[in-house]
């Protein structure tokens, strides 16, 4: 593997008043890699997401992008980079169709935001790739339903849809499984598995879920309240003594105290 | 080949335009015949409307010219309250600036019907870029009441006896004397024709820019600006171009209002006419284009009558008309008619499904 690096934070900082969410952060993010942020809850995975998709300006550090500074871009330059991103909390348009909407996120990067007179029928190449994504996310029968109609695990599949559709080369997902049901769980992350590996892209994914982390990830960076834990394969992080203890030892901890060995 | 298949093309989009337009088309054609009907009502022959003879017909057409005006004035605040979602509490100041700038062109600065026209198109980009100026900075109710600001600016401006001399100060702008063709007292059957033409047009345009990739967007800002940002939108121009279509507009209903009045009225500045536009799309329908040309005709007309039954109480009963509306028909009457519709379709497939039978799909 070629090692270039896409994405790279130099002691990335947010404040929230007293908290500090995120605690200078540096880290290197491989290209063409599934590159995962674990952590419990509150450990700054969201916001340190935000800091790399512009949605919030850094107290201070930077983000280089390709090796150029892109911490003070204007949030809507980042999805022309080529820097997607999904939302823990469902980020639609609720009372579009779900094919507005990912129609909508494909072109948004074309150039015919300014035809102000000419039919949007008329561009098709944003209507075809957004069908085409559309199926494959597994919305075909729900494409003219509005957003808002649809049931949790939908929009939680019309989200990914709007992140895949413009085809970004840096794929920024935060919990693109939450809330859904658990038997939709491993088909949603084998396909953004299979557009990493197919696409040649560079994910991120923040993921609660354990075994599926292990599985599919190239490399694991734990955080621990907004600091940086460890960093290493998926093997080394769960062999690691210091994750096991301060954050895998929480996890199946209490699962361990329900079987009673504690 | 090529261009076989565009003309064939074309002639299906006439074709397709014609039938999808049917009830549009029948609208156009009943009001060219109104004011003949009311004409035959009253036992005049037809020729009277063309030689513009005083009488019920004359009458008609001044009521239905001054619901052209508030059609077109209450779709351009469509566009950016019910399209865009930005709310905005100077758009008086779009319109009054039209009204304003129209007498003043032809009268003070004798300009001709087209200069002026032309002087009305460049007054409306600049008032957009001026609500534009802080468009980034505001947001929500601020920017509700900054353009509110502004209006309010503009109004102690029209009204002061400073420029009296070209805005008639307190009173009003007067003595505006338009085109011949033009002339509402000599020529009404034509400036109704006129209005009429107007209206649809922009109806028209304004369908197809909400249906374009911008209105699209604007929709969208509407729906979820943010998300609209990280998609890559810079929302500010979109929201602009909206502005930019809205006050053109707003500003040529205020030149058919200076053309069909005989004063202007330091009134059409203000809050309250800002309201006027918007009561009327909350009685037709927001963001529905249509409703805006149903609500103007609707609350011109309720208007005309109430004051004829009602004289000093019309005011009274046409507030607890507009609440009853608001309360009863809150998505106004062609979002009601909207959402009815798709109920009755859905029930009518469930229906179908239900009984085993496939509809045909067209
Ligand atoms: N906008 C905000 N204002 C104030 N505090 C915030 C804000 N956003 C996040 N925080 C705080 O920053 C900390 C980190 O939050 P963050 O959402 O980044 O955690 P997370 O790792 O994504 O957690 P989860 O797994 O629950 O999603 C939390 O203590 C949170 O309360
Ligand atoms: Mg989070």
């Amino acid at each position: 593997m070629a090692e270039e690096i896409i994405l790279q934070t130099r002691n990335l900082r947010r404040e929230f008043g007293a908290l500090v969410a995120v605690a200078d952060v540096s880290i290197q993010v491989q290209a063409n890699t599934l590159h995962s942020i674990i952590g419990p809850n509150g450990a700054g995975k969201t916001t340190f997401f935000n800091l790399l998709s512009g949605n919030l300006k850094p107290t201070s550090g930077q983000v280089l992008f390709k090796g150029r500074d892109i911490t003070n871009l204007p949030l809507h330059r980042t999805a022309h980079l080529g820097i997607g991103r999904s939302f823990q909390i469902t980020n639609i348009f609720p009372n579009l169709t779900v094919l507005e909407n990912v129609r909508l996120s494909c072109q948004a990067l074309g150039k015919d935001n300014f035809r102000l007179f000419s039919s949007h029928r008329r561009f098709r190449q944003y209507e075809e790739r957004a069908r085409e994504v559309i199926d494959q996310v597994g919305l075909t029968k729900e494409a003219l339903l509005l957003a808002r109609t649809l049931p949790h695990g939908g929009q939680r599949k019309l989200e990914l849809g709007m992140l895949l559709a413009p085809d970004p080369e840096v794929l920024l997902l935060d919990e693109p499984t939450a809330g859904m049901a658990a038997e939709q769980v491993p088909e949603l992350l084998e396909l953004i598995q299979q557009v990493q590996e197919l696409g040649n892209k560079t994910v991120m994914l923040v993921e609660h879920n354990m075994n599926v982390v292990m599985s599919v990830s190239d490399f694991i960076t734990v955080m621990h309240q907004g600091q940086v834990l460890a960093e290493g394969a998926p093997s080394e992080i769960a062999a690691n003594e210091v994750v096991q203890s301060a954050y895998l030892g929480e996890l199946y901890g209490e699962l361990e105290a329900m079987a009673g060995n504690e | 080949m090529q261009t076989s298949i565009s003309t064939s093309a074309q002639r299906n989009g006439l074709a397709a335009f014609l039938k999808r337009n049917g009830s549009l088309i029948a609208i156009v054609l009943i009001m060219i015949a109104l004011p003949f009907v009311v004409a035959l009502l009253d036992g005049r022959p037809f020729s009277d409307v063309l030689a513009n003879e005083t009488g019920n017909a004359k009458f008609v057409q001044g009521l239905m010219i001054e619901i052209f005006i508030l059609a077109i004035y209450a779709i351009s605040y469509d566009l950016i309250l019910g399209i865009t979602g930005l709310l905005s509490f100077g758009h008086a100041m779009f319109f009054a600036v039209g009204a304003y700038g129209t007498g003043i062109m032809l009268k003070n600065l004798e300009w001709g019907i087209l200069p002026t026209l032309g002087g009305i198109f460049v007054l409306g980009v600049l008032q957009a870029l001026l609500f534009a100026v802080v468009l980034p900075r505001v947001k929500g109710i601020t920017f509700a009441l900054v353009t509110l600001g502004l209006a309010s600016v503009f109004q102690i401006v029209v009204q002061s006896n400073e420029v009296g001399e070209y805005t008639g100060a307190d009173v009003g702008l007067q003595g505006v004397i338009p085109p011949d063709f033009l002339n509402t007292s000599t020529e009404r059957f034509h400036l109704y024709l006129i209005g009429l033409a107007l209206t649809v047009v922009i109806y028209l345009v304004y369908r197809r820019f909400v249906d374009s990739p911008t209105g699209r967007v604007c929709v969208a800002i509407r729906e979820n600006e943010d998300r609209a940002l990280m998609l890559g939108y810079n929302t500010f121009y979109f929201k602009l171009a909206a502005l930019i279509v809205s006050s053109i507009t707003a500003a040529l209903a205020g030149t058919l209002h200076t053309l069909h009045q005989p004063i202007v009225s330091p009134n059409v500045a203000s809050l309250s006419y800002t309201v006027l536009a918007l009561l009327i799309i909350l009685i037709g329908g927001m963001g529905t284009l249509s409703g805006a040309m149903i609500g103007a005709a609707v609350f011109r007309l309720l208007e005309y009558f109430l004051d004829k039954q009602f004289s000093e109480n019309a005011s009274f009963i046409l507030g607890l008309i507009y609440v009853l509306l608001v309360m009863f028909v809150p998505y106004g009457i062609v979002g009601t008619w909207q959402v009815k519709r798709l109920q009755i379709q859905q029930g009518r497939a469930r229906l179908y499904e239900a009984l085993g039978l496939r509809k045909k799909p067209n």
